[in-house]
């Protein structure tokens, strides 16, 4: 297709800013990364519009080229197309830089068989350094630009590919103390230093004399992939300086520098931060975080070189600064910053944190960063907010809530304030009314008065609960707090029903120590009421959270009054819920008395029913069924529905329920014994199970039906005693057990499940002959040898040996059922398989490598079985 | 340190989304690294109508408000600070940085260089701080002398190239876009070694440096036994230094006369070069005390091309400049009121102007007005229910001031008197407005000869300086009133003292 007009290509763009997902899978978008490319070369499109295609291909170069190789051809595209672009000043150059390194990372290209890779990287080093390119590489006027953006993308290479400029390392160096920009090369040597060293202490490795190897170390030859290709496993998941995240991760500690590297290294990271004063303060934090992420745990690298920079950078009103200290501050602690130096941070942080010439979320912030504030001492755990111990209220006094905050700043002083009455709950105060617990109850009473207004939005509710919340969670300890609390809670609710979802989300979200007071303060607040208001439905959604099985009779009473106002069928619904919350508490007779009433009363024949079946349920079922019938439905998803979710709860407590299978059955070695073959089932219990049922059938009826086997209580971890499991074969024949297991569950919903077959093996049915008298054992088998014909038949096999010969063969598989032995060369075996079958074996004249067999039964039907049991027996060893 | 994509949302309540996207920028190189840094917990960022949505949402700026919603509203859902998890489909994008001003939304969603699960504490990543300095910069780049939507626009058409330019591959390369933009035009200016990337090009003119102080004064009066009253001064140092050569080096002393309150929580622009310590432990938070640092206070710098602020500072000053009670009294269907107001002696008496205003939140429009001003006019607005009384230039002789009256209202519309949360009942408040030109409460001052410039050509160098009043607010003595826990703590000191 030809070339686009340019408002054909608006239109595109357009429409693929709108959804680019949306776009790629209409009709245009395959071609799209074609079209542009193309384009880009097209006489007919203007500048901007090719700036505007080129923009397009920065954001979202994963549409256009989606894998490596449409990647690769796109970067060379970009680049001839910056080649081949006329020697004028053009505002192409740039994005085309950005735009080639964009596609090579994004569709991950960037490697040293790539064609593409080869001619970039040395165009921006070419670039980058000042080095003469030509004329042919755009006006001098454009150099600079240029120059800037190819650090740049230099840069971001090196981010993506940690490791790529490693062997430029002695050239930035070298280029440090030249003339040109400071911020780009600082940058970008700080960010290749850091990924150096990481490297090479994962290597084992030193420097390698990669700092000093000056500026020849890339010129003319191939560019150097070493430290790229190491580097490039290595680009993982890496902790930044937080210890807290990073518990013994720290690698550098292997990195053994001579004393040489050390000089230089130090040399290099001075130099940095004597010309940081030159980066703008954003490139000044990053050069801070990226040093300290280069020497934390470098052995012999003394974090001193940092303090001339501090109180420089400890004036500034900066968010980025003084957060890169706190970074400092964290990865190198009391090595860096004193006691006194730690104390003056906090305060320039806690000053930072009210100053009111910075804007809301930099004070959030700061604060955040005062409750999380690496100190050199921590007493607590390092993964929970506190305040550090320093920050005394003194300092905190500014920093305390009041209700003329925005929320979010009063919610997070409030969390100062709580952390505050901790600490004074242990210092009690000295008789003063304005100790800080005392404000706070002040707070939240204002807090409450404001969430009780009618009108108010309900942003000022939400505020008040989340206050509520924070303080029953962080002083959970403290009834002198909870209980004024509670109390205005429950007046809160008595001015304003309406707040009721609002109760019940706080309900379920705080701990016992708030949860119970206040529940039966709330239930107490409704049940005295008249039951015939307006908010009727606050207060039936609110009982039905409260209710329990104390107070029954206010609770019934409120009930019975409220039941004549349920007109409609909300309402109706509602005072069910509530009734139900009672069965499930377990009250019991009153209840029974006003679900009847509901059935006759009610006008809905919906809420008749409902009535009825919770009446029949209250009478029918045991106390924890009925628990669990009415519990949170199991069959998950919360359907909007209440009666669809109430039905499913119904079915899944009062169904069997299909489940997987909470034991494994296996069977275990066997003993030849009895009168019957027996099985020796092994039990692994997977989950704890209760009146477990385990039926089995057998597939052919090959034996009797079998019993089912009973347990009452199994529990993983406690050991089983093996089931036995007696066979009854009508046929002496191998067999498949289909197994099923019904049982309940802790909970108390009845489960079914099928457990995996079990085999019976031919084997498992060999029973032993009754020992005959000692002396008269060959005559006893010779008796039983010549019975089995006529009716029977003889067979002949040659059964080999393994190592051990005939006597290990026999001990292990034949032991119990040998009638005459002469070890090791003649073995005669009788073996009953019931129901009245009879299996006889001479293994005689065994020789090294098997034994000729001579086999009798009396069942033509046995033989099959038997050649495979003996030929198996040669295949076990 | 980076950052994996930055918006700009317009906040249109009323309209069916709410708002629009009005700019957008993804750094999918960054997000190639996310994915890889990120492991099993990386959630990618999502396309700008989910975006918008799951933003809107978080940030309660949706019009649908009437229900309870859990995933909003649960007690347990809270947000201390500008940074939020957003809800795209069954997963949760976090971090991300966001603030409403000015009706303007601006996000981004900084770069986590590890997993994501557990969350790292926030104070451990570097890309926060990196996404609010850019969002602070694109800020302060659209609300610079922005009037006009058209002009909004053209500015927000620019914002693609200046971010091409100083946020190219999503790590942010100077704050200031500002400096972009003057780069963009003066492309060709040599760049000499020793020249701050904060300072781009050069400047070719005539030397000059302006130096102007403003202070804001606040307060809050209660007119209470058992309250302190409270007043604090903010205090902002702007320049512009127009001086020739890359790397001039200027120092500017502020200045206290003996009887001056000295300055306090002093924060500087990063273009000055070192600080004396007694600078940087002058604090507000201490206990204050005669030996306090009181200057004169000595930055020196390298100026910026542009005007910038030097510093900001708080100080406590003796007395408020204007000491008040206001009284309100309900009376059936009319209130009672009774201001006073007292200029203090030492205070310039010539104002720019000066106004007290007397609003009524939760009431309905004001019907009839009776007073009596012992100075000044008075001004109804009936429909906002609220009267300004104009003071004027001056305060009389005798410095004192009074107003009383009686103020009816109508009923109550709920669509047009706008709501309030703090003036409930009868808590209730004035707010006084007034500016002095060429006066510091402070006492502040620049003296023009100790301004050392050491830039080739002696400089003229103008100073000036204002007191602006900023949330003056003087409470009604007889309801509740909001407190801070400072004034119930600076009246317990009191107390002791006497």
């Amino acid at each position: 297709m030809g070339p686009f007009s340019r408002e054909t290509w608006a239109q595109r763009l357009g429409t693929f800013r709108a959804s680019p997902s949306a776009f790629m899978a209409g009709p245009e978008g395959e071609d799209l990364g074609r079209d542009l490319l193309s384009d880009l070369r097209s006489e007919k499109l203007s500048e901007p519009m090719k700036v505007a295609l080129l923009a397009l291909s920065l954001e979202y170069p994963a549409q256009l080229w989606p894998d490596a190789p449409a990647a690769e051809a796109a970067a060379t595209s970009l680049l001839d197309t910056l080649v081949l672009l006329p020697p004028r000043p053009s505002a192409l150059r740039r994005p085309l830089l950005l735009a080639a390194t964009t596609a090579l990372v994004a569709g991950g290209a960037l490697s040293p068989a790539s064609g593409a890779s080869g001619r970039l990287l040395p165009l921006l080093l070419g670039l980058a350094s000042g080095r003469d390119l030509g004329r042919s590489f755009g006006p001098a006027s454009e150099q600079r630009p240029l120059q800037a953006t190819a650090w740049e993308c230099l840069r971001e290479l090196e981010s993506c590919r940690p490791g790529l400029l490693g062997g430029c390392l002695g050239l930035l160096r070298a280029l440090l103390g030249r003339e040109g920009p400071a911020q780009p090369l600082s940058l970008l040597l700080a960010l290749a230093l850091r990924n150096a060293l990481v490297i090479q202490a994962r290597a084992g490795a030193g420097l390698q004399g990669l700092l000093t190897a000056g500026d020849s170390s890339m010129e003319g030859g191939p560019w150097n992939w070493t430290l790229a290709e190491e580097g490039e496993v290595h680009l993982q998941p890496q902790a930044p300086s937080w210890p807290a995240a990073e518990e013994g991760e720290c690698g550098l500690a292997a990195l053994e520098l001579s004393p040489e590297e050390a000089r230089e290294l130090r040399a290099t990271v001075a130099q940095l931060l004597d010309s940081s004063y030159l980066l703008t303060p954003v490139a000044q934090a990053q050069l801070l975080w990226l040093l300290g992420w280069a020497l934390r745990g470098l052995r012999g690298q003394p974090p001193v070189l940092f303090k001339p920079q501090l109180v420089r950078l400890l004036g500034t009103a900066q968010l980025t600064l003084l957060h890169a200290m706190l970074a400092l501050k964290a990865a190198f602690g009391e090595a860096l910053f004193t006691a006194q130096d730690e104390a003056l941070l906090l305060r320039r942080l806690t000053l930072a944190a009210q100053h009111p010439a910075l804007p809301l979320p930099i004070h959030l912030f700061y604060l955040h960063c005062l409750l999380n504030f690496p100190e050199n001492w921590p007493l607590g755990p390092t993964d929970e907010e506190a305040a550090p111990l320093l920050l005394g209220s003194q300092l905190c006094r500014g920093l305390l809530p009041s209700l003329l905050n925005e929320p979010m700043a009063l919610l997070a002083r409030l969390h100062l304030l709580c952390l505050l009455c901790v600490e004074d709950e242990e210092k009690e105060e000295k008789g003063q009314d304005r100790s800080p617990r005392h404000y706070l109850e002040e707070l939240l009473a204002g807090l409450r008065q404001r969430a009780a207004l009618d009108d108010g939005p309900r942003a000022l509710a939400t505020l008040c609960f989340q206050a509520s919340y924070l303080v029953a969670h962080c002083l959970a300890g403290q009834p002198v707090v909870l209980t004024p609390l509670t109390q205005g809670l429950a007046q809160l609710y008595r001015t304003r029903p309406a707040l009721a979802p609002h109760f019940v989300d706080l309900l379920d979200q705080v701990g016992p120590e708030l949860q119970e007071p206040l529940r039966v303060a709330l239930r107490q607040e409704v049940v005295s009421r008249p039951g015939r208001e307006e908010a009727l439905r606050w207060h039936l959604q609110m009982l039905a959270r409260v209710a329990d099985g104390d107070a029954q009779s206010a609770t019934l009473s409120f009930l019975r009054a409220a039941a004549t106002h349920c007109k409609d069928w909300g309402l109706q619904q509602a005072l069910l819920r509530v009734c139900r919350a009672l069965l499930r508490a377990g009250v019991g007779g009153g209840l029974a008395d006003l679900l009847q009433a509901l059935a006759r009363q009610l006008e809905d024949p919906d809420g008749q029913d409902h009535a009825r079946l919770y009446y029949i349920l209250l009478a029918h079922l045991a106390g924890p069924k009925l628990g669990v019938a009415l519990g949170p439905s199991l069959a998950a998803p919360a359907l909007a529905s209440s009666l669809v979710a109430e039905n499913q709860g119904f079915a899944a407590a009062l169904m069997v329920q299909e489940a997987p299978a909470p034991v494994r059955l296996s069977v275990g070695p066997r003993r030849a014994e009895g009168p019957v073959p027996v099985l020796r089932l092994q039990v692994e219990v997977l989950e704890p199970v209760y009146s477990l049922e385990l039926r089995f059938r057998v597939e052919g009826q090959v034996y009797a039906p079998l019993g089912a086997v009973h347990m009452p209580c199994l529990c993983p971890g406690r050991p089983t005693r093996p089931l036995l499991l007696p066979l009854q074969p009508r046929r002496p024949a191998p067999a498949k057990l289909t197994v099923r297991a019904l049982y309940t569950t802790p909970s108390g919903l009845t489960c079914h499940t099928h457990l995996p077959p079990l085999l019976v093996t031919f084997a498992d049915l060999f029973l032993p002959f009754p020992r005959p008298p000692e002396g008269a054992q060959l005559d006893f088998f010779e008796e039983l040898w010549g019975s089995c014909l006529p009716k029977g038949t003889e067979s002949r096999l040659w059964c080999p040996l393994g190592p051990g010969g005939l006597e290990a063969l026999v001990s292990h598989h034949l032991e119990s059922f040998v009638v005459v032995a002469q070890p090791p060369v003649s073995y005669l075996v009788a073996i009953r398989l019931p129901p009245d079958s009879r299996l006889l074996l001479r293994l005689e004249a065994a020789q090294a490598d098997g034994v000729p067999v001579a086999l009798r039964t009396d069942d033509w039907a046995v033989l099959p079985l038997a050649g495979d049991y003996l030929r198996g027996l040669s295949a076990d060893g | 340190m980076a950052q994996r994509a930055v918006w700009l949302i317009s906040h249109e309540p009323g309209t069916p989304l709410c708002g629009v996207v009005k700019f957008s920028r993804r750094y999918p190189t960054v997000e190639k690294r996310a994915k890889v840094f990120n492991g099993a917990s990386y959630v990618p960022v999502p396309e700008d109508g989910p975006f918008l949505k799951a933003l809107l949402f978080e940030l309660r700026l949706l019009d649908d408000e009437k229900d309870f919603l859990e995933s909003r509203d649960s007690c347990s859902h809270i947000n201390k600070t500008s940074i939020y998890g957003l809800r795209v489909g069954s997963e949760e994008l976090w971090p991300v940085v966001a603030f409403l001003k000015n009706g303007m939304i601006y996000a981004c969603v900084p770069l986590v260089e590890q997993t994501l699960s557990p969350r790292p504490p926030l104070i451990s990543i570097s890309g926060i701080s990196q996404g609010f300095e850019l969002l602070f910069g694109v800020q302060d780049f659209l609300s610079s002398g922005q009037k006009t939507d058209s002009e909004l626009n053209t500015k927000l058409s620019q914002l693609s190239d200046l971010l091409l330019q100083t946020c190219p591959f999503g790590t942010l390369l100077d704050a200031n876009l500002h400096n972009s933009l003057d780069s963009i035009n003066f492309a060709s200016v040599t760049h000499l070694q020793k020249q701050p990337a904060w300072r781009t090009g050069t400047y070719k003119g005539k030397p000059q440096v302006s130096i102007s102080i403003t202070e804001k004064v606040n307060s809050m009066q209660y007119d209470k036994q058992e309250i302190a009253d409270t007043w604090q001064v903010v205090g902002v140092v702007t320049c512009k230094c127009d001086l020739e050569g890359s790397m001039p080096n200027v120092t500017i002393s502020l200045s206290l006369p003996t009887n001056g309150s000295p300055l306090q929580d002093i924060l500087v622009h990063p273009c000055v070069t070192s600080l004396d310590s007694a600078i940087l432990t002058s604090s507000s938070i201490d206990a204050m005390d005669d030996s306090a640092f009181s200057g004169p206070y000595k930055f020196p710098l390298t100026p910026p091309l542009e005007s910038f602020n030097l510093c900001y500072y708080t100080s406590q000053v003796p007395v408020p400049p204007i000491l008040g009670f206001y009284q309100v009294k309900e009376e059936e269907v009319q209130l009672k009121i009774t201001v006073n107001l007292k200029l203090h002696e030492s205070v310039k008496n010539s104002f720019e102007f000066c106004e007290a205003h007397i609003p009524f939140y939760n009431r309905g429009p004001i019907t009839h007005v009776e007073y009596k001003a012992s100075f000044g006019q008075l001004e109804v607005f009936r429909e906002k229910s609220l009267l300004v009384w104009i003071i004027g230039q001056k305060f009389p002789k005798s410095m004192e001031i009074s107003l009383s009256g009686t103020v009816t209202f109508g009923a109550k519309n709920h669509e047009k008197q706008s709501f309030d949360q703090i003036c409930i009942g009868g808590t209730a408040y004035l707010k006084l407005h007034f500016r002095i030109l060429d006066y510091t409460l402070t006492g502040c001052y620049v003296d023009q000869h100790s301004v050392q410039v050491f830039a080739s050509g002696k400089p003229k160098i103008s100073t000036h300086r204002k007191l602006i009043s900023s949330d003056y607010y003087i409470w009604n003595s007889k309801a509740p009133a909001p407190v801070t826990y400072g004034s119930l703590l600076l009246n317990l000191s009191l107390q002791d003292n006497f």
